[in-house]
């Protein structure tokens, strides 16, 4: 045995040299997966009831689209989703530059980052409740703060990055302040600005389901505990399998799109 | 740096450049900050500015920290957090390590599982609280199923990441001298997957901790989390800003500690 | 045109954090004529590419001047133009965008600098490669995408900065022809600082000889060979004379820095 059979994933998780063989298994592992689960609740081993089985859930949510409530709830998380991430990559990629450009700024505001990167957020939660009430601005605030950290830290990371050499090129040849801003700086910056983008995805969709599970009553995230509070399980894997995937949709698209300027950083 | 360094022509006087280059600078820069936001906020709640119940200030945080302590509320919660958060963490390192090697030695395997484990990490991780009731009630055990899940998925996924970089020089050199299969996995792999592994694990820290705290808000009869659900219903900031303070400084102590145990079992590795 | 005149040029570095100061350039006279192609060489740290830093501005003297053509030189401009050792190619701009930036920073509108740009690109000989972005090209290309980028904002001067360092030996030649081939054309004013001694005697008109730090001029040797010059004039024996007296002046200077004992003392 060596290392060799260990095969070393590539960055981004686990990728192996057949794609194609990867695919399959995965496919054949879900399938089995969901299979075992489908068999164990008809046969009575598990609790349909309580656990719910696969066909049950397709026929929920079959009876959520046509009822037309996932497209509300859908249409409702994805708004307090944009508004908060939105904000979250305005303040973010802007703090992050004037902190990577300017060291007063970085040490003075770093020790507040520092804190929110390392805290729970969650346990800020109901702060917010008592400050903003409940509904769409404590979701939004909620997801804006949870996104926001990884982004600043990332982008005045990537700005620290920046090759000095080029910065003197561009100099050299009669740039000011603000054609070094965003002719290098930025260009330079956006790998790493991406990285905390991707996780900062990640964190706002937490934010959403949080703010939506225990202040809110309409989102995805509202639904799960609704659903849950009535027992409806099958309902609750709706929603809940919508996360999911586009959990994993943000992440992998933004894996595509850092590997592909990967490309130019070699 | 962006920062271009000038030569010094005729340049007389301290700059704040100059002060900013200094050593300790940062240090100073960050608790006059921070001293200077403690002030304000002292002076906006203890002056009622704005409502002290809605953002109290330091030295009333200080005061209900003592007697949320005295009260014997703060060791009661904090003793049952700390148990669902052990059975849970505990149990979620031991299984991520097997499966993570597992997964490590078997490509197939891994292959079939991918989905899962990718689902798993890149879902918001509280979506699953609601359900996780459903099956495992409102008492301890489900906080702990909820601090599992969220735990065990980075721990297999650095584990197998881990075992993955190790260094073939070190099997080849184990090998040389004769050493059987599982005698290369305990002195060459493990070791040398050691710090990934030691990351996993402090990653899972926090991931681990905010399960708990949402679980514990969403429906629990006693923990830090319910406290914090209490109080946020009541308008007490100054209750939810020590809660707010055990809870981070938890996570920081273990992180810290996780860090000595790494340094104690792999001495020749010191992160830079 | 391209007339450069060094007056008692000299920088000090003051150290910011230990507030020692250090003295890189010691009173520099140099008057270069137009159309001059000069090689500036001497041992490390001497500070020869401190000179060229501050001949393009991006450092400022603490005592003399620079003036060109008559005029102070205050500022980074596009009258002087620098080629770096590392190519300073912006990686994320292809070719084409890499040559246009010193254009475009110059307020040139997008059509005009389009031309220009390709003008300069098919001068180097890289037009087939306008659309690759610098990674995908060998040392040699990259620094004729540096070279290609300097020429096409016009500059009176072209300030180069070890600009074959970073290339290997064979690559290093053909590039110091291909040089001089595009220098014939319209024989711009070139400074081109190496420490290759063979290159410095190769390319010049005008080889200035630096000492160890403090930087100061200790020779100003006039190179007599035929223009134009094939690759094989090095091993001629006018060649050799020069190259034993450059050598001769620079290990003096090696020695007596004591440089050699202690490395990265002068940084």
């Amino acid at each position: 045995m060596s290392a060799a059979d260990l095969h070393p994933p590539a960055r981004g998780g686990f990728r192996l040299s057949d794609r194609g063989e990867q695919f399959l298994l995965g496919l054949l592992g879900t399938v089995l997966f969901l299979v075992a689960w489908e068999v164990a609740a008809r046969s009575g081993l598990l609790n349909p009831v309580v656990v719910s089985n696969p066909s049950r859930i397709v026929a929920a949510f079959l009876g959520q689209w046509q009822s037309g409530d996932m497209l509300g709830d859908v249409r409702v998380s994805l708004i307090e989703f944009g508004v908060g991430f939105g904000l979250s990559l305005l303040v973010g990629i802007a703090l992050g530059i004037a902190m990577g450009l300017s060291r007063l700024t970085e040490y003075a505001v770093d020790p507040f980052v520092w804190f929110l990167y390392a805290s729970p957020l969650i346990a800020f939660y109901p702060l917010i409740i008592v400050w903003l009430g409940f509904g769409f601005t404590t979701v939004v605030a909620v997801t804006f703060l949870l996104s926001v950290v990884s982004i600043v830290v990332n982008t005045m990371a990537g700005v620290h990055s920046v090759d000095a050499q080029l910065v003197r090129a561009v100099r050299a040849f009669g740039g000011r302040r603000i054609d070094v801003i965003f002719k290098v700086v930025l260009p330079a910056a956006v790998p790493l600005i991406l990285a905390g983008v991707r996780i900062g995805l990640g964190r706002a969709l937490h934010g959403v389901v949080l703010g939506e599970m225990f202040s809110s009553n309409a989102g995805l995230g509202y639904r799960i505990s609704f659903y849950a509070a009535h027992l409806r399980t099958a309902d609750v894997f709706v929603p809940l399998v919508i996360l999911v995937v586009v959990g994993i949709l943000l992440n992998q698209v933004c894996r595509m799109a850092e590997a592909r300027l990967q490309a130019w950083r070699s | 740096m962006v920062a271009e360094t000038s030569s010094a022509g005729a340049e007389r006087g301290v700059s704040l450049q100059t002060l900013l280059a200094h050593p300790q600078a940062r240090l100073l820069v960050g608790l006059a900050a921070v001293l200077l936001f403690l002030i304000a906020w002292q002076i906006v709640g203890a002056g009622e500015i704005v409502r002290s119940d809605l953002i109290s200030y330091p030295t009333e945080i200080i005061r209900t920290f003592f007697s949320m302590a005295a009260s014997g509320e703060l060791t009661t919660n904090a003793a049952v957090s700390l148990q669902e958060f052990v059975q849970g963490f505990v149990p979620a390192v031991l299984v991520g390590v097997a499966i993570g090697t597992g997964f490590a030695l078997s490509r197939r395997l891994r292959a079939m599982f991918e989905p899962l484990v990718i689902a798993l990490n890149t879902s918001p991780i509280i979506a699953f609280v609601p359900i996780v009731v459903v099956w495992f009630g409102v008492g301890l055990q489900s906080k702990s199923v909820m601090v599992f899940l969220a735990s065990v998925i980075p721990v297999i996924i650095n584990t197998t990441t881990g075992i993955g970089e190790v260094n073939e020089a070190w099997i080849r050199a184990c090998r040389a001298f004769g050493a059987r299969r599982r005698q290369v996995v305990m002195k060459a792999i493990l070791p040398g997957a050691l710090p990934s592994l030691m990351a996993g694990i402090r990653l899972s820290v926090g991931r681990a901790v905010v399960a708990l705290i949402a679980a514990e808000m969403y429906v629990s009869v006693r923990g830090i989390g319910r406290l914090i659900q209490v109080y946020s219903t009541s308008d007490r900031a100054a209750e939810i800003f020590v809660l707010v303070a055990i809870v981070s400084s938890f996570g920081f102590l273990l992180v810290t500690l996780l860090r000595r145990v790494e340094d104690w079992l792999a001495p020749w590795k010191r992160d830079s | 045109m391209g007339a450069l005149l060094l007056d008692r040029l000299s920088l000090t570095y003051e150290q910011r954090s230990s507030g020692s100061s250090f003295l890189a350039l010691s009173e520099v006279n140099l008057a270069v004529r137009d159309g001059e192609f000069v090689t500036i060489v001497g041992p490390s740290g001497c500070g020869k590419s401190t000179l060229l830093m501050l001949i393009a501005a991006l450092l400022q003297p603490s005592k003399g001047s620079v003036r060109l053509n008559g005029t102070e030189v205050t500022g980074p401009g596009s009258d002087r133009a620098l080629v770096f050792q590392d190519f300073a190619l912006l990686p994320w701009r292809t070719v084409l965008a890499n040559v246009e930036l010193g254009l475009e920073l110059k307020g040139i509108r997008a059509a005009e600098r389009r031309e220009i740009a390709r003008r300069h690109i098919a001068m180097v000989g890289l037009r087939a490669f306008e659309r690759h972005y610098p990674h995908q090209l060998s040392g040699g290309m990259r620094q004729r995408v540096g070279i290609a980028r300097a020429l096409s904002v016009g500059p009176e001067v072209l300030l180069m900065d070890e600009p074959f360092g970073a290339l290997d030996a064979q690559i290093r030649q053909v590039m110091g022809s291909e040089l001089l081939r595009i220098w014939e054309r319209d024989r711009k004013t070139i400074l081109f600082v190496t420490h290759d001694i063979d290159e410095a005697i190769y390319l010049a008109d005008r080889i200035i000889v630096m000492s160890a730090s403090p930087g100061r001029i200790i020779e100003d040797i006039p190179v007599t060979l035929a223009r134009p010059r094939p690759l094989e004039i090095r091993n001629s024996p006018e060649f050799s004379v020069y190259r034993q007296r450059i050598w001769d002046l620079l290990e003096e200077q090696v020695r007596a820095s004591g440089s050699w004992e202690q490395e990265g003392a002068k940084h």
